[in-house]
């Protein structure tokens, strides 16, 4: 928007100062609250509010993994969410791509049904979907436990509905798989057909041809379908909170609220060594994902 | 449309592929979704009498909605949240920030990842830092800082819950209010700024009559979109404020789930959860067709 | 009249404009034309005061405008987008700068309504930019330039984004409206065919640097420099390597690998011995009967356009073209004698100047 005159000289240079003054405050404000975590987490003597660490330490990040679960904590987010990324973008790869080639009569509906998921609040949808959860995992109980006895149990931690990895990671997924979605669709529609074409001339089937030709074409669309659900799924504390009742299966989120909870005294220099770790997977994954935000919501408004 | 066999077994085929995740939407959206609005006309609860052998009691449960005064307060509540984050806060600033990172400065990265880094920072950490920025009296940091402009410390968290709230979730999303703006913004030919130029407009009337008025398609997207999200926002306040004090921030997912989870009312909690469900639903048409989705 | 006197312009340390005079005169359409990079539309772009002078002076009737604003020159600009409001009406974009200045709105509605009548657009008042044609929106782009009634109006390619048929029609409407409105006009393009068609006076730049500029016959049948010999004029005109060699007083011997052997006047002594490079045009090089002409070389491709042909002769290293009239039924592979008209031969140094121009 910068338009260039000779006698406009000084006025550009006067506004170049107000964007910087004006950057540098929205970013002070933005910045300044995650200095507590930074500090405070090697801070041995970590308080609630900011200060300048008297005594700099390791000894809480050590403490995380040794005095509590930090170590099973991230394992299990991980883990879950990990496992939940996969899964939208193996199903979002191969959806993304029929939503894009069809031409059937459910693509329209489909594609606003997508949309309009979006738009519904989690926190509606949690009561039913527990309830609907906990008859599946009865259910499977009721199959498992005849075959395995007791060792259903331990079975059902891993594929169990409530209190399962199984569960939370289908339940996570599932809420990325609308964006997902919408991601591939768009990236295949802007991919020619033309690569297609020519393998279905040189004879392959469709799995042949998505395996082949597609998928290494698809990467830079499966990363940004692939780091949006990481980043969504890693913070989602609601999910996690409601599916999540024992011990071994809690993720980050949960363990950090719950030190948060302590009756006792807080120990925030745990606390904030916690946060720091569980902080930093979400803002490396951003830093990846940077490049894919403008062409993402390009996309949108390009209407 | 040319139906040879070939093209019906693609077709079969594609639907096939997209099975997995049909399922998995409707398995866990759709039907609870579904479920929900069966739930709100029932009185199912996890205690009390109906807990053994809930009814289907029809309208009841809106019509004690409707009579409800906390549940118009969470709406007022959620109406006030949004109007002040959303609509005015991460707009205005995004908006600022979108236009400021245009020209041709310096440390422009620099700038731009700091203001996206409150986006990627999971829920739960936003709440905590921003616990220790508000609780405290005098110790937390916002009073530090306002005390170098000469203002008394308070207790932030609970004089003023709804104000709190409002700065945390704009700062939380000032990073997708930018990033929307900032692709808007270029969908705009500089050419045309450069014949506003030769036109004799000033910066302001640039400004007045070119940028805003062809920036409404991509504001109005924003709104929705960002209305939406807000609407749905839980982890964040509860970990700040838990929705008090006295209900002062009881936002309308709190308060869902203070009616499932706490007061255990499976039924009416469904009937608020409906509710919350049209509004999003009105919105999110609007924000189908602003998006004029391409088949 | 608008006068550029040794302007120049720097990207940081980088020149792009190297010291440019330039004189356009009251009512003229001077085209600058060059190849991408030459520096044209930077130079449209200081006279419209969008870019700044480092060095020189920008004179327009009589004052020195370097330091004056954009819109208070005088200067009027149709961009290469056209670059229209999309969101407002015909009528709107073409007042836009009266009602930017507060002018009452009721003669906002007549100065608009006269301009639309010049330029035939009465009836697309109402449309927005998005439901009219190229050609349309082009003469929406006119209208809002000369509203305001300007001494100079600046064209930046504006007939790039056409079709060839669109740009045909679109070049014969610009000229006419350059003769009912008087106006004087700067167009830039890179085609030198736009350039020939339509300018009074052609400004022909190279790297930042004035080539040559005149009126368009000057430019083709006297180029100054290899350069402009070679823009001007499609197809290119033919540039052969020779030696020459100095026979009797006033005359130059020159002899090319390829077997050509001719003897040009050189009245004044101009022509220096060792390298040169003789330039002729296809038109002007002629088919002699077998064995005779000034040399004699194998046709490697034929261009039948009916009413001329294009041969191209000689090798793959130094093709020449040759343009005979009407239908020839020669094919690749024949050989051919050909002339080279004296009268028409320019000489060239090793550095590119012109020595010897083509007799009047």
């Amino acid at each position: 928007m910068a338009v260039i005159s000779p006698s406009e000289g000084a006025n550009k240079t006067r506004s170049d100062l107000i964007a910087y003054a004006t950057l540098s405050i929205i970013s002070i404000f933005c910045a300044v609250p995650f200095f507590w975590v930074l500090l405070a987490s090697f801070d041995s003597n970590a308080q609630l509010f900011l200060r300048w660490p008297e005594q700099w330490t390791l000894a809480n990040y050590v403490r995380v993994f040794t005095k509590e679960d930090g170590a099973k904590w991230l394992f299990n987010s991980l883990f879950v969410v990990g496992g939940a990324t996969l899964i939208v973008m193996v199903l979002a790869g191969l959806g993304g791509y029929a939503l894009s080639r069809t031409r059937a009569w459910w693509k329209l509906p489909f594609l606003y049904a997508i949309l309009l998921i979006r738009v519904l609040p989690p926190t509606a949808l949690v009561v039913p979907l527990y309830k609907f959860l906990l008859t599946l995992n009865n259910a499977e109980g009721a199959i498992l436990r005849p075959i395995f006895g007791s060792y259903a149990r331990d079975i059902m931690r891993w594929t169990g509905f409530i209190d399962g990895y199984l569960g939370i990671m289908l339940v996570l997924a599932t809420m990325q798989l609308p964006l997902g979605l919408w991601i591939m669709k768009t990236f295949f529609d802007g991919l020619p057909r033309d690569y297609e074409e020519a393998a279905v001339m040189d004879g392959a089937t469709m799995m042949q041809r998505i395996r082949r030709v597609l998928i290494p074409l698809a990467m830079p669309g499966l990363a940004a379908a692939g780091l949006f659900a990481f980043m969504s799924a890693w913070g989602d504390f609601l999910l996690p909170l409601i599916f999540l009742s024992s011990p071994e299966l809690q993720t980050l989120p949960l363990g950090l609220f719950r030190a948060f909870l302590r009756i006792n005294e807080i120990d925030y220099g745990l606390l904030t060594a916690l946060a720091f770790i569980y902080l930093l997977p979400a803002v490396v994954a951003f830093g990846f994902a940077r490049r894919f935000l403008v062409q993402t919501f390009s996309g949108g408004v390009k209407g | 449309m040319v139906r040879n066999s070939h093209e019906k077994r693609t077709e079969r085929q594609l639907l096939l592929v997209l099975l997995p995740s049909l399922i998995l939407l409707l398995a866990f959206v759709i039907y609870p979704a579904l479920y929900s609005v069966y739930l709100s006309f029932t009185n199912e609860a996890l205690t009390g009498a109906a807990a053994l052998r809930p009814r289907f009691v029809g309208i009841r449960n809106y019509t004690r909605l409707l009579n409800d005064a906390k549940f118009w307060n969470s709406l007022f509540v959620t109406f006030v949240f949004v109007m002040g984050s959303a609509v005015i806060g991460q707009f205005l600033l995004g908006l600022i920030s979108a236009i400021a990172l245009r020209r041709p400065i310096r440390f422009r990265q620099f700038f731009s990842s700091i203001i996206l880094l409150p986006n990627a920072a999971p829920e739960v950490v936003a709440g905590f830092m921003w616990i220790s920025m508000l609780a405290g009296g005098e110790h937390a940091t916002l009073s530090r800082i306002v005390a170098f402009f000469g203002i008394d410390p308070a207790d932030w968290l609970n004089a003023f819950p709804l104000s709190m709230i409002i700065i945390v979730n704009t700062w939380r999303g000032i990073a997708t209010a930018m990033i929307l703006l900032t692709a808007g913004l270029s969908t705009i030919p500089s050419e045309i700024y450069e014949a506003a130029r030769m036109d004799g407009a000033t910066p302001s009337q640039m400004f007045r009559r070119i940028t805003m008025p062809l920036m409404m398609p991509t504001i109005l997207l924003y709104m929705l979109i960002s209305a939406v999200s807000t609407i749905a926002v839980f982890g964040l306040v509860y970990a700040l404020t838990r929705g008090g004090p006295g209900g002062a921030t009881e936002v309308v997912s709190i308060y869902i789930y203070n009616q499932s989870f706490t007061a255990f009312q499976l039924g009416y909690g469904a009937a608020v959860a409906v509710v919350a469900l049209l509004i999003s639903l009105i919105l999110g048409i609007g924000y189908v067709r602003a998006m004029k989705v391409e088949v | 009249m608008i006068n550029l006197r040794n302007v120049r312009k720097f990207y940081g340390a980088l020149e792009v404009i190297k010291g440019v005079d330039i004189t356009v005169e009251d009512g003229e359409f001077a085209v600058f034309v060059g190849p991408s990079g030459c520096g044209k539309s930077t130079l449209l772009r200081m006279i419209a005061g969008l870019e700044g002078i480092d060095e020189g002076d920008l004179v327009l009737n009589g004052q020195r405008i370097n330091d004056v604003p954009p819109d208070k020159r005088g200067i009027a600009m149709v961009f290469q987008s056209y670059a229209l409001y999309p969101h407002m009406t015909v009528a709107e974009n073409i007042g836009f700068s009266l009602s930017l200045k507060k002018v009452p709105e009721a003669e906002i509605k007549e100065q608009v309504e006269g301009v639309a009548e010049i330029l035939q657009l009465t009836d697309y008042l109402n449309r927005k930019p998005g439901a009219l044609s190229g050609g349309q929106r082009q003469r929406v782009a006119i209208g809002r330039a000369i509203i305001k009634k300007p001494s100079l109006i600046l064209f930046d390619e504006p007939l790039s984004n056409l079709d060839s048929a669109l740009r045909v029609q679109m070049r014969a409407e610009l000229q006419r409206l350059h003769r009912e409105l008087k106006a004087t006009v700067v167009y830039v393009t890179h085609d030198q065919v736009e350039a020939m068609t339509m300018a009074d006076r052609i400004v022909v730049l190279n790297k930042g640097v004035v080539a040559q500029q005149g009126a368009p016959m000057e430019l083709y049948h006297q180029p100054e420099n290899e350069f402009v010999a070679t823009f001007i004029g499609s197809p290119k005109m033919n540039v052969l390597p020779m030696t020459a060699t100095r026979r009797d007083a006033g005359k130059v011997h020159l002899e090319s690998p390829l077997g050509l052997a001719i003897d040009l006047s050189d009245a004044n002594g101009a022509v220096p011995q060792g390298e040169a490079k003789l330039g002729i045009r296809p038109e002007h090089l002629k088919l002699a009967p077998q064995g005779q002409g000034d040399f004699s070389a194998e046709v490697v491709i034929v261009e039948r356009l009916g009413v001329e042909t294009y041969l191209t002769v000689g090798s793959q290293q130094q093709p020449i073209v040759v343009r005979t009239e009407g239908d020839m039924t020669i094919r690749p592979g024949d050989r051919v004698s050909l002339t080279a008209e004296r009268a028409a031969c320019h000489l060239f140094d090793s550095a590119g100047r012109v020595v010897r121009s083509a007799q009047a």
